[in-house]
């Protein structure tokens, strides 16, 4: 009889398995502490109440978490019809659309902030920008261009998430009355509600990291268009690594409070947490 | 209403909410003056420039907007987006390719700035000379020369000297602003840098290297105002305070630039004491007021011949800028003024009503009998001098002595008694005579260089706003000037 029951080889099988996966993506996971690490060390808690007390960094602190907010809620306006056109209908031009929508996120983000600029510069953006609002260097530029390009990132997300949506129930809806308005309110959007929390996660997360287009399109100017990244630039720009450090954790917690309160929203009641 | 919808109104809500609440947050136009200026600034003069800007928003609550870069970087920024008021690169030869777009009106200079090696903490390699940078195994980080000041002119002085192909083949590192060296070179990423004598404080833990070959670079920063600037007084206010002595260059010099000797005074409405001879006002005058204007500054001008602003400069008078009939009057009080440049020639003329009634062609022709002859008098005025000097010269003195009726301060004087008839004659400057043209006659006096005498204008060694006085000598020199002066009748001698 042999020693070695197909059970256990098994078993040696998958945690050999198991451990390939860990020590593969644990790089990676090790990598990100590393850099944590790093700059945790060169920075000290003087330094971040130092940067906490500069009050052009609290107004970065708030200009980001603003912005991001609204930039969120804007990409998720843009990402749910978009996603869902794409997901359910088929349309002329389809494709172009699709590939468009491919645009902000393949570009380099600096492209972003210049093709504004240029954009703002051009006849009707000028124009715009006389009778309308002023935009560039301004605080709607930095709105703009966090949008340019965290909306994109929706768009894509909720697509997925209504072609993961099985069609069925709405087309139920629809056998017992229901428009398609009716149905896309009352069954596929409320099935989609995880997707959306991702998408306005994923737009917010974006945002707040968003630093080439911003300084293109809206500048580094304090106390306007500072935004957290912004501060991280003027800062090293200065010498000062130290604050830069500081900030860059601030984001860090920042960033990591938000998306883990959202995301224990997203899964409370799911028996996961 | 179901919860997608009622989420979809919470969430117009909450972006109600949230740009109401951004809107308050924003730094506001309360009790500032004016719209805000906006500055384009190199990198390198961060940290003075937020200082000077904090400084000159409390005194004149004025709005700043510094918006930073390479200097490459914000010279494109300027030239697209149309709207800076003033230009700050890090080094003037990026005015010069600004200029070439012109962009540029009037230029302040500001402070140089020397080219250092700097190295890593822990860098235990001795340098001495260039080689020593670009010896192999050594990390050598520069700011971009596309794009950088320090890099440009790195590039520039190094090439010349034959020296440059050692680095290109290191291959170093470029970085695209002189402060991403400095951050480098302290972190240690890379082990040498090259930056600025004036940042180098910002980068203690860096080690300051002074190399024989990047001796003789200098940067010579200035702050200039723009052509497109919609509010060029308020832009020269701030670039007049940025280059203040007792203000801006303050700043500048705690933070370790080198900064000019000869800087003007602040104050918010300079004063100028112009004095000027008093053929030269209908030429000056509205140059004089665009300059006022423009540069919210106030000219007190003191015309006269120049015998008695001379007079009034040896009891003790000292204007900012002297604007002379004629070299000797200038030479006169020389130690009071620094170089002068002529500006101007001016013809000497027999003026007559038109017609010339009595046929006077030669200076001699003033000694016919029975006509009265007006000239300038030869002690309060550069006109009579040099009339005296030409009859003498002429041998006509005695001859016409005999007719002179009037000793005038100024040609104008002359002019007026020739038009209401008391004169017959007078001699006077083409400039005093054109204005009148339709009645009056000239007839200039030729053959002798006496007879076309120089205006040089110079600026006083005392005067508290030098560098204010040289911009006025600019507009004078300018030409739209040269315009006004032709029109008279005067010659043009600014080369």
């Amino acid at each position: 009889m042999s020693t070695h029951s197909p059970d256990a080889a098994g078993q040696r099988s998958n945690r050999v398995f198991y451990w390939c996966l860990s020590l593969l993506g644990g790089t990676y996971i090790v990598l990100i502490v590393a850099m944590l690490v790093a700059d945790l060390a060169y920075t000290s808690p003087q330094h971040f109440s130092a940067a906490l007390a500069k009050p052009e960094i609290r107004y970065a602190i708030m200009l980001s978490l603003v912005s991001c907010s609204i930039t969120a809620i804007l990409s998720l306006w843009v990402g749910v019809p978009l996603g869902y056109l794409l997901s359910r209908t088929q349309f002329p031009g389809k494709t172009l659309v699709d590939t468009l929508l491919d645009i902000p996120i393949v570009l380099p983000p600096l492209v972003i902030g210049l093709s504004l600029l240029i954009l703002f510069t051009s006849p009707p953006g000028r124009w715009f920008q006389e009778n309308v609002m002023s935009v560039t260097y301004f605080v709607p530029s930095v709105i703009l261009a966090q949008f340019s390009v965290a909306a994109a990132f929706a768009v894509r997300t909720m697509r997925v998430t209504f072609d993961q949506i099985n069609p069925r129930t709405e087309q139920v809806a629809l056998t017992l009355g229901c428009t398609r308005g009716q149905a896309f309110w009352n069954i596929t959007l409320p099935e989609a509600w995880r997707g959306l929390l991702t998408a306005g996660t994923l737009s917010w997360a974006r945002s707040l990291g968003e630093f080439g287009p911003i300084l293109i399109f809206s500048g580094a100017t304090r106390m306007r268009t500072e935004v957290l990244p912004t501060t991280v630039f003027l800062e090293l720009s200065i010498g000062n690594l130290e604050a830069a450090l500081a900030v860059s954790l601030l984001m860090i917690v920042v960033a990591v409070a938000v998306l883990v309160l959202t995301r224990t929203l997203g899964l409370r009641g799911t028996g996961l947490i | 209403m179901n919860l997608a919808k009622t989420a979809f109104l919470g969430s117009i809500a909450l972006l109600v909410g949230l740009s109401v609440l951004l809107y308050s947050q924003m730094a506001g136009d309360r009790g500032q003056v004016g719209p805000t200026l906006i500055v384009y600034c190199a990198e390198a003069l961060r940290l003075p420039l937020e200082a000077i800007k904090l400084d000159f928003e409390k005194e004149t609550r004025q709005p700043v907007e510094l918006r930073y870069g390479s200097s490459q970087f914000i010279l494109t920024q300027l030239d697209l987006n149309k709207d800076g008021d003033l230009f700050l690169p890090a080094d003037d030869s990026y005015l010069t390719l600004a200029k070439q777009k012109d962009l540029i009106a009037e230029v302040l200079p500001l402070a140089t700035m020397r080219p250092v090696v700097v190295t890593r903490p822990g860098f235990n390699k001795t340098i001495k000379s260039w080689n020593d940078v670009v010896a192999p195994g050594v990390k050598l980080g520069i700011a971009n020369p596309e794009a950088a000041a320090i890099g440009k002119l790195v590039r520039d002085h190094l090439t010349k000297q034959g020296l440059w192909d050692a680095v290109t083949k290191q291959q170093p590192t470029f970085l695209g602003t002189v402060s991403d060296v400095g951050a480098a070179v302290q972190l240690g990423t890379i082990d040498v840098g090259v930056i600025w004598d004036a940042i180098t404080k910002n980068y203690p833990k860096a080690t300051v290297v002074e190399v024989p070959e990047l001796k003789g670079i200098t940067a010579q920063v200035p702050i200039a105002v723009t052509k497109r600037s919609a509010q060029p007084t308020q832009a020269l206010r701030f670039a007049r305070f940025a280059a203040a002595k007792d203000r801006g260059l303050e700043h500048l010099h705690k933070h370790g630039f080198q900064v000019a000797d000869n800087a003007d005074a602040w104050a918010l409405t300079p004063k100028l004491d112009v004095y000027a001879g008093s053929m030269l006002r209908p030429a000056i005058e509205q140059t004089l007021d665009e300059f006022q204007k423009r540069e919210g500054v106030r000219i007190t001008t003191v015309y006269n011949g120049c015998g008695i602003l001379v007079g009034q400069m040896k009891t003790g008078q000292r204007p900012d800028v002297y604007f002379s009939c004629d070299t000797q009057f200038m030479h006169q009080v020389r130690d009071l003024f620094g170089e002068p440049a002529v500006v101007s020639t001016n013809q000497l003329v027999i003026a007559v009503p038109k017609g010339n009634k009595h046929d006077l062609q030669t200076l001699k022709d003033l000694g016919k009998p029975g006509l009265k002859v007006g000239v300038g008098h030869e002690q309060q005025c550069a006109l009579g001098a040099i009339t005296k000097e030409t009859f003498l010269k002429t041998g006509v003195y005695a001859a016409v002595q005999k007719n002179v009726k009037k000793y005038a301060p100024s040609g104008d004087l002359l002019i007026v008694d020739l038009r209401v008839g008391t004169l017959d004659a007078v001699v006077a400057y083409q400039s005093n005579v054109t204005p009148y043209a339709k009645e009056i006659d000239a007839i200039p006096v030729t053959g002798i260089p006496c007879a076309k005498p120089e205006q040089p204008l110079a600026i006083g060694r005392k005067t508290l706003h030098p560098q204010l006085a040289q911009r006025l000598e600019a507009a004078l020199r300018s030409a739209e000037s040269k315009r006004r002066f032709e029109a008279l009748g005067f010659g043009w001698e600014v080369k």
